[in-house]
Order: C-alpha cells, then sequence, then structure tokens
C-alpha cells in the first residue's frame, strides 16, 4: 500500500524558475490495486511517481509505503520495497552485463549478496524459469549481453527483474511509450499477466488514455499539480476514451498531449 | 637493448600494472576519471620507504602505504559525493595537496633508500641472479593482485560496482548506494596505485616527491593500449589486457628513448608518454585497418 499525504514539490525554489509540481497531493493506493495515471506534460504525473520512488523529496507531506514513514528515504534504500520500469528501455538494464548479471543485480535488490558470489547456486535455473515465462527465448541466451537485445526485449526483462525477489510495489513511467504499437501492447499483457499472478500494487504513468481504461482498476487524472479525476468501479467501466476528452474540455483542458493514444 | 634492460622494463611494467588496474578500476568500471593517482603513488612510495627507514619490516611497510593510498582516495570521493565537487576537480586538489603532504611525510623532496631490507632484497638465493627473480616477484604480486580484484568484481558488492558505473538510475532503482561504491572503489584504486609508488620505490632504492607526474596518463595508457589491441569479453581478460597493455607500455617508451635516430634522452619521458596516448586515442578515431585495430577494445 502506498499513502501520500499533502505532498508538496517545488522545483528551483526562490528563483526565477520556481515551478510548483506538486500542489498537496493526497492518494492512498490499496495493496493489490493497478492505479494508471494520466495527465498532460508538468501536470505532476511523473513527479508522484518519482516521489514514490524517493528521486523527488517532497517540500512538504508523507510518503508512506506499507505503513512505514520513507519520505526521508534515499533511492537505494527504498528499492527493497520498490522496483520500478524505466520509460527508456536502455535505462532499465545494464547494456554491458549479461541478461544473467542484469538478473542478479535485480534479484540482490531484496537479498543482497555482499562479498559471496553475485552469481549464486541456483540462481541461473531461477533466471531460466523467470525468463521462459516471456516466450522470447532470452532463457538460452543467459551469458550474452544486453546490449544485444532489442527494445522491447529489454524492456521485458525490465519487467521480469522489476517483479524478482520480494517487492510489492512496482511503478511503472511510461514504459512502453518508447515502443512500437505490436511490442507496446506485448509489454503492457506481460505487465498485466505479472502484477495479476505477483498481485502487486502498481502506479502506472501513461500518455494512452486507452491503457488507462483498459488495464487496471482504477484511473487517475492530473492537472497542475492535483488529481483532477478520480475514477474507479462503475463510472471508470462506462467511461471512454471520448468521453475523458470531453471531460478535460469541459474543465478547460485543450492539451494535444492529452488526445494522443 | 641489453638483458639487464628487458628485465627491467618488464619489472617497471610489471609494477605499473598496478597503476593499470586501479586506472581500469576508476576510469573503466566506475566511470570515475580519477586523478588523485598522481599525489596517491608518491603517497604510496613515501610511506613506504619512511616506514622501512624507522626500521618496519618491508612487507608491512607496503601494505600501509596501500592503505594510506586508500585513505586518499576515499577523500576525493567524499569531496565529490558528499559535497558535490565536480570528480575531476576533486582528484586535482587531493593530489595538490598529496603533494605538500608527501614532503611532511618525507621531511623533504626525497627519502633514498640504499642498503636498506626491501621486499626484494632477500632474493639472492636458489643460483638464479636477483635481476631474474626480481621481475618474477613482481609479477607473482602483480597477478595475485589481478586475480583477487577478478575476484572481488564477481561477488554482489563487486557487480554492484560495476552497475554503479555503468548505469547509476538503474543500479540505485535495485538497492545499490552508488556514492558508497565511488567512495569504495575509489579508495581501493588509489590503495593500488600507492601499492605500485611503494614497489616502485623499492625496487630504485628511493622515493621521490615528483615520482608522480604523468602517473595517470601511464595507467590511462596501459588500459587504452591494453583494451584497444586485446579486446576483451570478460572481466578476467579486461584485467589482463591491463596488465598487457603497461608492459606493451613500458617497451614503448624505451624503445623510443633509445632509438638513436630519434635523439631523446631520458627526460623526453612525459613527452613521448603523452604522444603516445595521443597516437592511440587518434588511431581509435580514424577509418581504416589501424581504426578498426584500436577500436575493437575502446568504448
Amino acid at each position: 500500500m502506498i499513502e501520500l499525504s499533502g505532498i508538496r514539490v517545488v522545483f528551483n525554489p526562490g528563483t526565477a524558475l520556481e515551478n510548483v509540481a506538486l500542489r498537496g497531493v493526497d492518494l492512498t493506493i490499496p495493496q493489490g490495486q493497478f492505479l494508471p495515471v494520466i495527465g498532460s506534460n508538468g501536470a505532476g504525473k511523473s513527479t508522484t511517481l518519482n516521489v514514490i520512488a524517493g528521486l523527488v523529496r517532497p517540500l512538504a507531506g508523507c510518503v508512506e509505503i506499507d505503513g512505514t514513514d520513507v519520505t526521508n528515504w534515499p533511492v537505494h534504500a527504498r528499492a527493497r520495497l520498490v522496483s520500478r520500469i524505466f520509460q527508456d528501455p536502455k535505462m532499465g538494464t545494464c547494456e554491458d552485463f549479461s541478461i544473467l548479471e542484469n538478473y542478479a543485480l535485480a534479484r540482490a535488490r531484496t537479498a543482497p549478496r555482499g562479498l559471496r558470489m553475485a552469481i549464486g547456486a541456483g540462481l541461473r535455473e531461477e533466471a531460466v524459469e523467470r525468463l521462459k515465462v516471456l516466450d522470447l527465448g532470452l532463457e538460452n541466451r543467459l551469458d550474452d549481453k544486453v546490449g544485444l537485445l532489442s527494445g522491447g526485449q529489454r524492456q521485458a526483462l525490465s519487467l521480469v527483474m522489476a517483479t524478482a525477489g520480494e517487492t510489492r510495489i512496482l511503478l511503472l513511467d511510461e514504459h512502453t511509450a518508447a515502443l512500437d504499437p505490436k511490442t507496446a501492447h506485448f509489454v503492457m499483457e506481460l505487465s498485466r499477466r505479472l502484477v495479476g499472478e505477483l498481485r502487486l500494487t502498481v502506479m502506472m504513468v501513461t500518455h494512452s488514455m486507452a491503457h488507462a481504461l483498459d488495464y487496471g482498476d482504477r484511473t487517475i487524472m492530473f492537472h497542475r499539480g492535483r488529481v483532477l479525476l478520480d475514477l474507479s468501479g462503475e463510472a471508470r467501466d462506462q467511461m471512454t476514451v471520448d468521453g475523458l476528452i470531453a471531460h478535460f474540455k469541459n474543465d478547460g483542458i485543450a492539451d494535444d498531449a492529452l488526445l494522443l493514444g | 637493448m641489453s638483458l639487464y634492460e628487458f628485465l627491467g622494463t618488464i619489472e617497471v611494467g610489471l609494477v605499473f600494472g598496478l597503476v593499470a588496474l586501479g586506472a581500469f578500476l576508476s576510469f573503466r568500471v566506475l566511470q570515475f576519471p580519477d586523478l588523485t593517482v598522481e599525489g596517491s603513488f608518491p603517497l604510496g612510495a613515501a610511506v613506504a620507504a619512511v616506514l622501512i627507514l624507522k626500521g618496519v619490516p618491508p612487507g608491512a611497510a607496503t601494505l600501509a602505504a596501500g592503505a594510506s593510498g586508500f585513505a586518499a582516495g576515499y577523500l576525493t570521493a567524499t569531496l565529490n559525493v558528499r559535497f558535490g565537487i565536480l570528480n575531476i576537480l576533486a582528484g586535482i586538489l587531493v593530489a595538490i595537496g598529496l603533494y605538500s603532504i608527501n614532503l611532511r611525510v618525507m621531511g623533504g623532496p626525497n627519502a633514498p633508500l640504499l642498503g636498506q631490507r626491501t621486499i626484494f632484497s632477500g632474493l639472492n638465493g636458489f643460483g638464479v641472479p636477483s635481476f631474474w627473480l626480481t621481475p618474477l616477484l613482481a609479477g607473482a604480486i602483480v597477478v595475485t593482485v589481478k586475480f583477487a580484484l577478478d575476484l572481488f568484481l564477481s561477488t554482489g558488492v563487486g557487480l554492484a560496482m560495476r552497475a554503479a558505473g555503468a548505469n547509476p538510475a538503474m543500479s540505485a532503482a535495485n538497492g545499490v548506494d552508488v556514492g558508497r561504491m565511488k567512495l569504495l572503489g575509489l579508495g581501493m584504486a588509489n590503495a593500488l596505485t600507492a601499492l605500485s609508488g611503494a614497489l616502485f620505490a623499492q625496487l630504485f632504492g628511493a622515493a621521490d616527491a615528483y615520482m608522480g607526474i604523468g602517473v595517470v596518463i601511464v595507467g590511462l595508457a596501459s588500459v587504452i593500449v591494453g583494451n584497444s589491441l586485446l579486446p576483451a569479453r570478460t572481466l578476467v581478460l579486461a584485467t589482463f589486457a591491463c596488465l598487457v597493455g603497461a608492459l606493451l607500455y613500458r617497451f614503448a617508451v624505451a624503445l623510443a628513448l633509445n632509438a638513436d635516430f630519434l635523439g631523446l634522452q631520458a627526460s623526453d619521458v612525459q613527452l613521448v608518454t603523452a604522444a603516445l596516448v595521443a597516437l592511440t586515442l587518434i588511431a581509435q578515431r580514424s577509418p581504416g585497418r589501424m581504426g578498426r585495430l584500436f577500436k575493437a577494445g575502446a568504448r
């Protein structure tokens, strides 16, 4: 479970470039909820994700994960509780490392190996088991450098890595935005499957309104640093992409970025 | 080149292999252009020489030199990680400060070791002359350090350190404390460099405040030459290539200085080094066979 209360984020405070990114955001994501988040550029959705991951420290407010106040925890300390997938497939993996080394690195997130060998007994078998699920043949290429893989393959590997170990919370940061439509669909379906099997709590930032309604259990929309719309249950089931657009136009938001997807 | 000169060149090349391993760790693994080595190399020499002069056993003095180098590297990383000073500048600051510290440690510009017992002085048995045994011992030390480094880099911490250099954002997201890895890695890199300085001082019978000039380029040259000529797919081979690079670099310099038609003298060594590194980097960029030869291992 993720609980944000009164989160206020200001970039470059006290300068000419001062920019209030979040104006007191309260948001609770219950255990096991898959929450897509939409909003125009600069609305605050990615900032919110970064506040949860620990990349951005709020000026005011509190971040709780599973009942623990992590507001002042650095990124690497939160990694035990939260994993994330980056937008850029190149960011989520080390391209000079083999697939197995990347998996070992991700596995060490919840089970650090210290001065024991990074590739311990049984890790190879575990990696094979988990990669088989992707049906991409990566389980036969464990010693290949990740730099040899395509963007979609790397994003799929990132998903396997982010869901390795005991991490219960997954942050998806426009993780299909850099992929072609077919690959994006594959990665989205894979995300849905892994999240369902492992019953993870997920926040997914997306620019695609279709994805925001098709995937997950609830949809929220950010606008100018606040949560503008929070849809779940029947209201969400009846909402369409056109409906969303109409809704946003009524609120005076005429931003092309919202209409994409 | 006489046999004696040949073995002497191998000796120095092997000792500078430790500098190359240090440069591999900072420049390649951590992607941290570390200039501290200009100060930590003479620091290691000074600490070892002064301790030996005070009657400390040479082995212990050499290890203490390594520890002093670790502290120097740790300081550079602290300036960068905790206080946000640009990596290159942090190294320059520590190296400049070490120049004065080295003068203090030695109580003057140099510390002669003539007639003192060093780790190389027990070597006159087995019916083999010592100028054969010295490079053998130097080689044994360097190869042991190389394999210890290989082993470390394949542990959990070692993998985390490599990741911290290769992709800091991703490693942090996977629980790696990137700052701590820099502190540890730069400490290790400068410990290796100081160890090299300590061995060098014992080979040549003196520590000198000026012996650090150009060490950063020697280390980098070894890594670049080695990894260009021997493109390595695994870490074990990459560190091996660094040692080969250190040896090749020494021979290139020795040959250049020995070639009568070039008219170079011993004091031209820094110029030869700079020219050699510049030529290697230019060769990496050039199209055609030379470019391919050098490009393979370079990034």
